[in-house]
């Protein structure tokens, strides 16, 4: 809580922030400050603040975000919260809402705003159990249960219908809020606990079966409004005057839970993801100073205080098994750093061999990180950053705004898993085969790296890699694969747009269109699916809305298999012009020479139509009259069950 | 009321109803304020409720439609400024 002076404070200061000519960042730090630590009121100054300086923010790179939020209950109060928090996580919302009456037209139907042509990037489906399961409390009375599966059931299928209906005409993202098990009910908690069919059950079970409806729809998920309410406390959660006189569907004490909860899965869906979690030694992954207290001397294993840092490095091995990377950053002797995790090699839930990157040694940690971003091939804004040191930590920041940085109390080192987690930096809709074996896939790369120093020339080195480059359609990549490629990859993107299931499905099934992944091997492994391209071919020209590829294998030229397809298909489809787009950010730096590499011209040939001026984008022409851009020699392709291979390119 | 319109209930008034706290006077009301409709006047009450720690009954709510009948609803339930 802040100090009375301090608010008032930050309030004459958000105040005239505009007036000022503030930086839009710094005011947008002031505003959290107070809405996080002022008083509930102030959230109405921050988000009037906020709107005066979202034009900066948006200038500045925070994502706009549009959405529809579907309802029957009041969430107009709560909306300038969930644009805060939204704001804090780097989005800028805007949203707009249907009627209480009319969420099943305007989802089945496409009635209001909901038509075929709108393009909002989410809808959110927000019910009260009244207007989605209303039979149920009374079905439930009883606590017999008869007829509640079956109640359940006929609005599942009601819900289904309503989704597919949806997804089958826009392509935004669906989020469906679940419903709050309730705290008190007409059985009472011992009726609730043993009789079969109470309604807390049913809400478990209609929360369930709503997860199971997301995942058969593509781009649905489940928000799932029960954990948000338990976080903060079911008995403070539902406020009785507040729903009867305005069907608002919580207290207002709780806005800022819901809408940070709501803030957080637009960042999971919309944001970069986190990828490499890199942790200091001394004080962090073990307790004590290694160069003074020495391998014995440092704390861990399993008795107190040891099991706090255990539990720590126990987080960090979970992490890893779902493909979150792991990276030492530590200042410290290198010997010192190995002899102690031989000799405590029981004590310590980790290996030296677990860390995909190690920077041990007495040099700045921001310049280590960065380090480590170039031999993993990852932006900094991929990278965790944990240290017990406020001065590390804040050096980090200072030096590398994009990695998160987490700092842990070294005085209190239970706190550490916990520390860690309120982040959710590494929390995600989906894990694919590809996160599983990421790690491994490292290991590989540093192998890669000791065969390039041993091979000459460049040509002969990605030759004995024996790659070979197997092509696939991207639905089935899988489908949720190439979402996340969308969604993750910056460096190697040539138009860095996020697209979601339903528009690869788009490119996909329309004619003249193509949707099109790569998976990649070599003789030290399976790389997995790592390159997509989005194409659309229309009269003689084919335009390629999205080539990407992942940066775990840039630099062995395989984006050309990409090209050298989607140029063969083009042809089939009549194209004779290829048309490539590139919107250059501040990290697509490594595909900006692409399309000229390929043979491409950034002059508008004579009667081909120029496409519309969208902002930042970089136009590049290739003429299919004089074959295909060329594929190098040291690629090998398996058809899979794509046919025919590409023609005319031998291994 | 006689008494002088607190700083914080114009302040709150204000940045509700995205007007300039010197626009707030005790006669603003729901018929004066453009801005002033029904989401407002519930985003105003919740954000009154939160400033000074205090509930409204629903029903007296409705009636709240002036700057100088909130200062009184507040003054009624004790709420020092």
């Amino acid at each position: 809580m802040l100090e009375p002076a301090e608010r008032d404070a930050l309030r004459s200061q958000l105040r005239s922030a505009v007036a000022d000519k503030r930086p839009a960042e710094e005011t947008l730090v002031s505003i959290g400050r107070l809405y996080r630590d002022g008083k509930a009121s102030d959230a109405l100054l921050c988000a009037r603040t906020l709107q005066a300086i979202t034009p900066d923010l948006l200038q500045q790179g925070s994502r706009e975000i549009s959405a529809f939020i579907a309802r029957s209950v009041s969430l107009e109060p709560v909306l300038a919260f969930m644009q805060i928090e939204a704001a804090l996580a780097g989005f800028i919302l805007t949203a707009e809402f249907g009627g209480y009456g009319s969420f099943m037209d305007e989802m089945l139907n496409g009635a209001g705003p909901l038509h075929a042509t709108s393009n909002f990037d989410l809808i959110l489906l927000a019910t009260d159990l009244e207007d989605f399961a209303g039979a149920l409390p009374d079905l439930c009375a009883s606590g017999r249960g008869d007829g509640v599966a079956a109640e359940i059931a006929a609005c599942i299928d009601r819900l289904r219908s309503m989704l597919v209906a949806l997804r089958s005409r826009v392509r935004s993202r669906i989020l469906v809020q679940g419903f709050v098990v309730p705290d008190r009910t007409a059985l009472g908690d011992t009726g609730e606990s043993n009789l079969p069919g109470g309604l807390r059950a049913a809400i478990r079970q209609l929360n369930t079966q709503i997860t199971q409806v997301c995942t058969e729809v593509s781009s649905c998920t489940f928000f799932s409004v029960e954990d948000v309410a338990a976080r903060f406390g079911k008995a403070r959660w539902f406020d009785a005057r507040l729903f009867l006189s305005s069907r608002v569907p919580f207290a207002a004490a709780a806005f800022p839970a819901y809408a940070q909860a709501f803030a957080h899965t637009v960042r999971v869906l919309f944001g970069p993801m986190r990828k490499v979690l890199c942790t200091d030694l001394d004080a962090t992954l073990w307790g004590g100073i290694l160069g003074e207290d020495g391998p014995d001397g440092i704390a861990t294993g399993t008795t107190f205080p040891g099991n706090c840092y255990r539990a720590y490095q126990q987080y960090l091995l979970r992490l890893r098994a779902r493909g979150v990377l792991l990276a030492i950053v530590s200042k410290n002797n290198l010997a010192d750093v190995e002899e102690a995790f031989a000799l405590r090699s029981k004590d310590l839930a980790l290996t030296l061999e677990d860390f995909s990157a190690r920077k041990i040694g007495w040099g700045e940690k921001a310049l280590a990180l960065q380090d480590i971003a170039r031999e993993l091939s990852l932006g900094v804004d991929a990278f965790v950053f944990v240290d017990d040191n406020p001065a590390e930590c804040e050096a980090v920041r200072l030096a590398l705004p994009e990695v998160a940085v987490v700092h842990v109390p070294a005085d209190e080192p239970w706190h550490y898993v916990e520390r860690l987690q309120q982040g959710g930096y590494f929390d995600t809709a989906a894990i694919s085969d590809d996160d599983l074996h990421r790690a491994d896939h490292y290991r590989n790369e540093e192998q890669r790296h000791t065969l390039q120093q041993s091979v000459s020339s460049r040509e002969d080195f990605l030759q004995s890699l024996d790659i070979v480059c197997t092509l696939l359609p991207a639905t089935e990549a899988p489908l949720a694969r190439s979402v996340q490629l969308l969604g993750k990859t910056n460096q190697f993107n040539m138009t860095t747009r996020r697209h979601g299931a339903a528009e690869i499905e788009q490119f996909h099934s329309t004619p003249g269109g193509q949707a099109i992944a790569l998976r990649v091997q070599d003789r030290f492994g399976d790389s997995g699916v790592v390159g997509l391209l989005l194409a659309q071919t229309a009269g003689e020209v084919c335009r390629i809305d999205t080539l990407l590829l992942s940066c775990r294998v840039i630099g062995r030229d395989i984006e050309r298999a990409l090209l050298a397809e989607a140029a063969r298909r083009a042809s089939n489809d009549g194209a004779r012009w290829l048309i490539g787009e590139f919107v250059p950010t501040k990290k697509n730096g490594p595909a900006a020479g692409f399309y000229t590499a390929c043979g491409f011209t950034t002059d508008i040939p004579e009667g081909v139509p120029a496409p519309s001026q969208d902002g930042a984008s970089l136009w590049y022409w290739y003429d299919l009259h004089w074959g295909n851009p060329p594929v190098p020699t040291f690629l090998t392709f398996e058809g899979g069950d794509h046919e025919p291979a590409i023609a005319g390119v031998s291994a | 009321m006689s008494q002088p319109l607190p700083a914080s209930l114009r302040d709150l008034v204000a940045d509700t109803l995205e007007i300039e706290p010197d626009e707030v006077t005790p006669e603003l009301n729901t018929e004066t304020a453009e801005n002033w409709d029904s989401f407002r006047h519930l985003q105003l009450m919740l954000g009154v409720e939160g400033e000074y720690g205090i509930q409204f009954d629903p029903s007296a709510i409705a009636h709240l439609t002036s700057v100088a009948a909130i200062q009184d609803a507040l003054i009624k339930k004790g709420v020092t400024f």
